[in-house]
């Protein structure tokens, strides 16, 4: 446990990068906010946070599966208003919750292989694909409206013996990502073709025979469907499709990712790492709001705290 | 061959391979038998990493066979040569750094568990096996980056033996090591042959293949010349074979002249600890940095122009007397001065390997310029390099990652010969590069000096210094102990001078 912990500080013997910075954020904010307000340390606060926090959360992780390959997606915001917009059409729930996870798995694919077949950069096929879904979503539902299936409702703002079901959903997304990334063949695929990118050997993976293309293809793929279940939460907290709920939510996202202590350069970061990133995020924003700080100075507080995390991580010092 | 020595494991018969136009291989034979290290041995270029690449699987033969205990082997891929129990090291490293050692081992054909997740038990203990079997006291879950450059390269040989391969390619696996750790991976192979395994020792290093080897075959230009018994060999033999002249024949004749100092250290010390001492360079002059290995040769070297801080000195440069440490001299003001330095890396610390010949024989050139003058094709200047130095490349805009190791060490001194610094500072001349272009590199110093400039020079390799160098320094605990004319050197008399040195801190 404690040389777990030190490796979060000092990360040369891991590769799940330093997420104690983080850790350490999280426990600070937890402590001033329960000593310093009344409301925070709440059962319906902290409840009303886990759900508020659950869309970035799991797409924050989606997101940090590309990041692992030296990827990154800017598509995502596009993909959750997408997704609610999907869900908001006249329709059975049976065919429209499946249509989403298809689509979005459709789109995740189309990133993949303009990735890699046409050896397009990332960030410019992601983007195109964020105006192209952007647009389309704003054909389907051009100001929000419609109806979620009420499953969906359900599954988002219900809850069982008290505990909110969103409680649940994240942890299924935090424990299906966890086996994804640490027991699959998948995940150490990821983490090696990473490692190749970011040390510039991007053929030793190749060598050993792993198959980096359709791996990385996947990568997308899964960073797509995890944003699809970020936007079918949306939806079932807003009650309807809105072609702007996403907006910007992929740059939140990477932040998360970031902070977590996942390298941009690809093969160093962690789960858990992300999970406090996202964290950090929420409670900050959540503390400010009730200090009745400014909208326009929490944003600029949040791009101070990624510089300031960022730049105590450099890749150099980790050895890696 | 030999009488009353085991049959033959692998016979490569008649191989011949093209790439293009040219002929890379021609009737190549190779025999090698179960319990005995084979050397291949060869210039750069001879052929030897293409042979090996044939038996590897990674190139087809363009005609030829390969037996195996008699029988055909289709090689068509290194699949298919890993299940004919052909097992390969190559001198790219291949380890991913943010993987562990297990990771790594087993990166592409991870043992899964039934549920279809990684059974990482599973290879922790295997790896944890091989490691042992090694005598490398490394833990399985250690990621890579923490290793040495020395126990990457015992990882990538552990990744190489597999337990049913019965042939083991060893390509280049000294370039990184150590003395020291040259003897800990003589002694894994000498137990790998004692388990009747077939091993390919690739080396350009004459020592170790007298010291391991048990036969060795020569190839020149694509050509097979010989196979011999090491014991029926001598190292002058061998490098007549290889290139059709004697060990002698390598280094130019030393200058008569020595000029005027153009480099004075005073009361240099290089650690807070290390004893002061002092150390001229004349004109004309090729002075060396002697003895064992890691004693401060590199140090010394990288002070002068402000890569390590040295703990006090001076250092006067054509009679202009710069402090120790200071700002004066950072690599940019040496090289106002007049001084180049040619990094032990060329690949890391030296060439822009994807840039074109002609940029990185110019870009020392352009970097006297301002930031936005205009970048000149100094085609003239490519052109006089290119020819001076003999660089075998296709064109000017050839990237330089695709010449040979001699070539681009070549492209590495032709940058600083273009920019005419009078002072040139070399660590290991000769590193990978094959001994045809040994001697051309020691001619081209030798030229350098005679027409007035001054070198000095590290190397690995002693016997290179005693050749190419006028006057040898050897150092020891970060030191000057003793000062020899190479002439009368010996690669025993430096040793001594190293080891009885008084009042090093060692």
């Amino acid at each position: 446990m404690i040389a777990l912990l030190r490796s979060g500080f000092s990360a040369r013997r891991s590769r799940h990068g330093l997420w104690g910075g983080p850790l350490v954020i999280v426990v600070a904010l937890l402590v001033i906010l329960t000593l310093g307000t009344d409301q925070f340390a709440t059962r319906e606060n902290l409840f009303n946070l886990v759900a508020q926090a659950m869309p970035l959360f799991i797409a924050a992780i989606g997101q940090m599966f590309v990041i692992l390959v030296g990827g990154l997606d800017l598509s995502i915001g596009s993909v959750i208003s997408f997704s609610t917009a999907i869900l908001s059409l006249d329709g059975p729930a049976v065919v429209l919750i499946p249509a989403v996870f298809l689509l979005a798995g459709l789109v995740g694919l189309i990133n993949g292989l303009v990735i890699t077949r046409l050896n397009v950069h990332p960030i410019i096929a992601t983007l195109a694909m964020q105006y192209i879904l952007l647009g389309i979503t704003r054909f389907l539902r051009p100001v929000s409206g419609g109806e979620i299936p009420q499953v969906v409702i359900a599954a988002v703002q219900g809850s069982v013996f008290g505990v909110p079901l969103p409680l649940f959903w994240g942890l299924i997304a935090i424990g299906l990502a966890a086996k994804i990334l640490y027991g699959s063949r998948f995940g150490l695929h990821l983490f090696g073709i990473g490692g190749g990118v970011a040390a510039g050997m991007e053929d030793a993976a190749r060598t050993y025979g792993i198959r980096v293309d359709r791996n990385i293809v996947l990568a997308y793929v899964t960073c797509s469907l995890f944003a699809a279940l970020a936007g079918a939460f949306l939806a079932g907290r807003i009650v309807s499709g809105d072609p702007n709920v996403g907006l910007l939510f992929e740059l939140d996202a990477i932040t998360a990712v970031a902070i977590g202590g996942t390298q941009l350069s690809g093969g160093v970061g962690s789960l858990h790492g992300t999970v406090l990133g996202a964290i950090v995020m929420v409670l900050l924003a959540n503390g400010m709001n009730m200090a009745n700080v400014s909208p326009f100075v929490q944003t600029a507080i949040k791009g101070g705290l990624l510089l300031a995390i960022v730049g105590l991580q450099s890749r150099k010092k980790m050895g890696l | 061959m030999f009488d009353g020595e085991p049959a033959c494991l692998i016979e490569m018969q008649s191989i011949s391979k093209a790439f293009g136009h040219s002929k890379v291989l021609r009737n190549v034979t190779l025999s090698l038998r179960s319990g005995s290290v084979h050397a291949l041995m060869g210039e750069n270029g001879a052929g030897k990493s293409t042979l090996m690449k044939i038996l590897a699987g990674v190139h087809r033969s363009d005609n030829g066979r390969i037996l195996k205990d008699g029988k055909l082997l289709q090689l068509s891929s290194p699949r298919e040569a890993l299940a004919a129990g052909i097992s390969t090291v190559f001198q790219e490293h291949s380890l991913l750094p943010n993987l562990t050692i297990a990771e790594n081992m087993f990166l592409g054909r991870e043992p899964l568990k039934r549920g279809g997740g990684l059974d990482r038990r599973r290879m922790r203990a295997e790896t944890a096996a091989a490691l042992a079997e090694l005598g490398l006291k490394l833990e399985p879950d250690q990621l890579v980056s923490t290793l040495t450059i020395a126990e990457r390269q015992f990882v990538e040989i552990a990744h190489g033996i597999k337990a049913d391969a019965s042939v083991l390619i060893l390509d280049e696996p000294t370039a990184a090591l150590n003395a020291a750790d040259v003897e800990v991976l003589n002694r894994s192979i000498r137990q790998l042959r004692a388990e009747g395994r077939a091993i390919v020792y690739i080396s350009h290093r004459m020592d170790e293949i007298f010291d391991i080897c048990d036969e060795v075959t020569v190839l020149k230009d694509g050509q097979y010349v010989g196979t011999r018994a090491i014991k029926d060999v001598t190292p002058n033999g061998l490098i007549a074979m290889m290139v059709g002249r004697e060990l002698s024949d390598l280094f130019p004749a030393r200058t008569a002249s020595i000029g005027k100092p153009v480099l004075e250290l005073a009361g240099f010390c290089a650690t807070p600890k290390a004893r002061p001492f002092d150390l001229t360079l004349h004109q004309g002059e090729i002075l060396g940095l002697a003895g064992l290995e890691g004693q401060g040769q590199q140090r010394i070297m990288r002070a002068l122009i402000g890569r390590y801080l040295p703990a006090g000195g001076t250092l006067r440069l054509y009679g202009q007397t710069l402090k120790f440490p200071g700002a004066a001299n950072g690599i940019r003001a040496m090289a106002r001065l007049g001084l180049g330095f040619v990094p032990e890396d060329r690949k890391d610390e030296g060439l822009m390997l994807g840039l074109s010949v002609a940029a990185n024989l110019v870009i020392a050139l352009h970097a006297e310029q301002p930031a936005f003058a205009r970048a000149k094709g100094m085609k003239a200047v490519v052109q006089r390099m290119t020819d001076a130095l003999r660089i075998k490349t296709a064109s000017p805009t050839t990237p330089v990652a695709s010449l040979s190791g001699g070539n681009q060490q070549k492209v590495l001194l032709g940058r600083y010969l273009a920019r005419d610094v009078k002072i040139l500072m070399i660590e290991e001349p000769t590193r990978g590069v094959d001994i045809g272009a040994k001697s051309e590199i020691y001619a081209l110093l030798r030229d350098f000096a005679k027409a007035g400039g001054a070198v000095l020079v590290t190397s690995r390799e002693t016997v290179e210094l005693i050749g190419l160098c006028d006057r040898l320094a050897v150092i020891h605990g970060d030191t000057v102990v003793a000062e020899l004319p190479a002439a009368s050197a010996t690669e025993h008399s430096i040793l001594a001078a190293a080891l009885t040195a008084e009042g090093v801190a060692a």
